[in-house]
């Protein structure tokens, strides 16, 4: 089974007419977008739930959707692990009788990796394998949900929002399994989400939806600073996502080893010695400085180079918009690999410092402007 | 469901009964009077028996009907529609004797499902089987009714979840769309038995008030109310408001539970 997925589809909408074409390879994709510019849309449409798909959808080299040949599969026939942003546990079943849903086709087409008591151990399921759905918290509803798809044997996942309306602890808690899922069953997935972070830490590629159009496609750390996608993620800001290994861990504060000589220190509460942590920074709580500081509090000030500088041209030129407000994006990349962090600095700042593309810089932020997402 | 095992096994008992003392009446011209005189010799549990036997085999008669019906309605959309909706709903609102005598013409010898024009009797005609038919007809739209709205709650988003999950239309009907309907669908069958059990206008055109033979609980209130005996009556209107009680309440319950449990 090939991870290529292709999609060419029309969907006539209330407000516009959802026209995506994407092809992709990668095995995790996302789909960024606001509420309302058609993401869930999508998903039905490949899941087969919508009969006002034209066009073609084929996945793995299989024609799921072929309207000009007349080629229109059944969701039964489809084979999609499906994650609604409602869930939609069955609830006259339990938390087993869930998983087992889908259990026909997954004997006919799955492996025994997805066998339901290991999907059941590996999302910590296990206590409540007997419970009534009512019984449930949200997280263990959201685990369920995720396990029914998982254990249905499918060939594409699509996740809606996969955390969606959770608060940060919990969000701490669903995304390891996320991760998790994505780390052993190398499953190809769909993910559609309003939330910028969350889709750069589970895509491969990731595309921006705009009233039912690809308005920019790519790798995440350029698409998401792409002066197109600027006025859609602005909302939220731009989180940059880093991931490390947890190599010294103090009282409240543990360190992070990105590559080899490259660490940075973040609120250790979450973490334990040699968990793999997965970090978010916004791009406005990072300071640039030509020189190295000295005798500054914050904790860390990884030095690196200028790759890019990125202004949002041709962004709302509102009247009342401040000067300062004016924002750009500075690509600075750490070490060899290299990681690549966005900071967000004023005109008049990179004006004042003379910034210029390939020119070494220091990153300053504080170890509490960093927030833990997931610990592994 | 126990009510209906307990009266799959009352009515078996007392089909033996009274095939034995059908079989040792003479063959004789029922009048009203006739009828009057024997029931002097029945006990109330004759027409409570022949009532539990109509009611079940009307219930099993009319619940495929009225749940195929109620999925109809409550999950497409055809042309006609309305009309089907309308038509179905008719038994609840006609007199039932025009139902009962609707049903007798059809029946009759002569008549589009008649011996004459079929080639065979179907022995429905002043039978307890013709009173199974007509209660069955009369408790349809209830059953139908009630389970469009027993499937009419069942969320679609559930089912399309099932089909994502590789389910089949019939697997999707027997493991979801069924099970979250269940409550709905007994609640159906109680009312639809609650119904038959009461059935009386189309029941006595139909089957006639043939003691012993068809004279369901309903005929024989009015038969001993004609000929004033009033305690008797009096027993058998006891019988029918616990039977009742205990039924409606029954669906009651149902309901209510379903409610808390959303």
């Amino acid at each position: 089974m090939s991870g290529s997925i292709r999609i060419d589809i029309r969907v006539p909408l209330d407000r516009f007419t959802l026209d995506v074409v994407w092809e992709s390879s990668e095995r995790w994709m996302g789909i960024f977008g606001h509420s309302g510019a058609g993401k869930t849309t999508i998903l039905e449409a490949v899941a087969g739930l919508r009969g006002d798909v034209t066009g073609r959808i084929e996945i793995g080299g299989r024609a799921w959707l072929d309207t000009a040949r007349g080629v229109r599969l059944p969701p039964q026939l489809r084979g999609v692990g499906y994650l609604p942003q409602d869930l939609r546990l069955f609830p006259h079943r339990t938390v087993m009788g869930n998983l087992l849903a889908g259990g026909r086709r997954a004997r006919r087409t799955a492996s025994e990796r997805l066998a339901p008591s290991r999907v059941l151990r590996m999302l910590e399921l296990e206590q409540v394998r007997e419970s009534a759905i009512s019984e449930l918290s949200g997280g263990e509803m959201r685990r369920v949900a995720l396990g029914r798809a998982l254990c249905s044997g499918p060939e594409l996942m699509l996740l809606d929002e996969p955390l969606g309306g959770l608060d940060l602890p919990l969000r701490r808690r669903i995304l390891p399994y996320l991760l998790q899922v994505q780390r052993e069953f190398d499953i190809p997935t769909l993910c559609v989400s309003h939330d910028a972070s969350e889709i750069r830490m589970l895509s491969g590629e990731v595309a921006v939806l705009d009233r039912g159009r690809l308005i920019a496609r790519g790798r995440p750390e350029e698409v998401f600073t792409d002066p197109a996608v600027l006025p859609i993620a602005r909302e939220d800001g731009f989180e940059n996502i880093l991931r490390g290994r947890v190599v010294e861990r103090a009282e409240a504060t543990a360190t992070i080893e990105l590559e080899p000589g490259l660490t940075v220190m973040v609120p250790g509460r979450a973490l334990a010695q040699a968990d793999e942590a997965v970090v978010g920074i916004r791009a406005e709580d990072l300071i640039l400085a030509v020189d190295a500081p000295t005798g500054l509090s914050a904790q860390n000030m990884p030095g690196g180079s200028i790759l890019e500088i990125r202004e949002a041209a041709g962004g709302d030129p509102t009247p009342d918009r401040h000067e300062a407000d004016e924002r750009v994006l500075v690509v600075v990349a750490l070490g060899r690999a290299p990681t690549r962090v966005v900071a967000a600095i004023t005109r008049k700042a990179l004006l004042r410092l003379d910034l210029k593309p390939g020119m070494p810089v220091h990153l300053i932020f504080k170890t509490h402007a960093c927030r833990v997402l997931a610990a592994l | 469901m126990l009510s209906r095992t307990l009266a799959a096994l009352l009515s078996a008992a007392a089909l033996t009964a009274i095939d034995a003392r059908a079989a040792s009446d003479p063959p004789t011209e029922i009048t009203v009077d006739a009828a009057a005189s024997l029931s002097d010799h029945l006990l109330p549990i004759v027409p409570l028996l022949i009532s539990l036997k109509v009611a079940f085999w009307a219930t099993l008669a009319i619940l495929p009907v009225g749940v195929a019906l109620g999925l109809l309605l409550a999950r497409r959309d055809f042309p006609g529609k309305s009309v089907v909706e309308t038509v179905a709903t008719l038994p609840l609102v006609l007199p039932p004797t025009a139902v009962g005598y609707l049903l007798l013409r059809l029946l009759a010898s002569n008549g589009p499902l008649g011996e004459r024009t079929l080639g065979i009797d179907l022995d429905l005609i002043f039978t307890w089987k013709g009173a199974a038919l007509a209660s069955a007809l009369m408790a349809l739209p209830l059953v139908a009714r009630t389970a469009r709205v027993a499937f009419e709650q069942v969320d679609p988003k559930l089912e399309a979840m099932g089909r994502t999950l590789g389910l089949g239309n019939v697997a999707v009907f027997t493991t979801i769309t069924l099970p979250l309907a269940r409550r709905g669908l007994t609640a159906a069958a109680i009312l639809g038995y609650s119904r038959a059990l009461g059935e009386f206008g189309a029941t006595v055109i139909v089957a006639g008030n043939i003691p012993g033979r068809t004279q369901t609980l309903a005929l024989a209130i009015f038969s001993d109310m004609q000929i004033g005996r009033d305690d008797e009556a009096m027993v058998l209107i006891a019988i029918t408001v616990a039977l009742s009680f205990a039924a409606v309440w029954t669906v009651e319950m149902l309901m209510r539970r379903r409610a808390v449990s959303r």
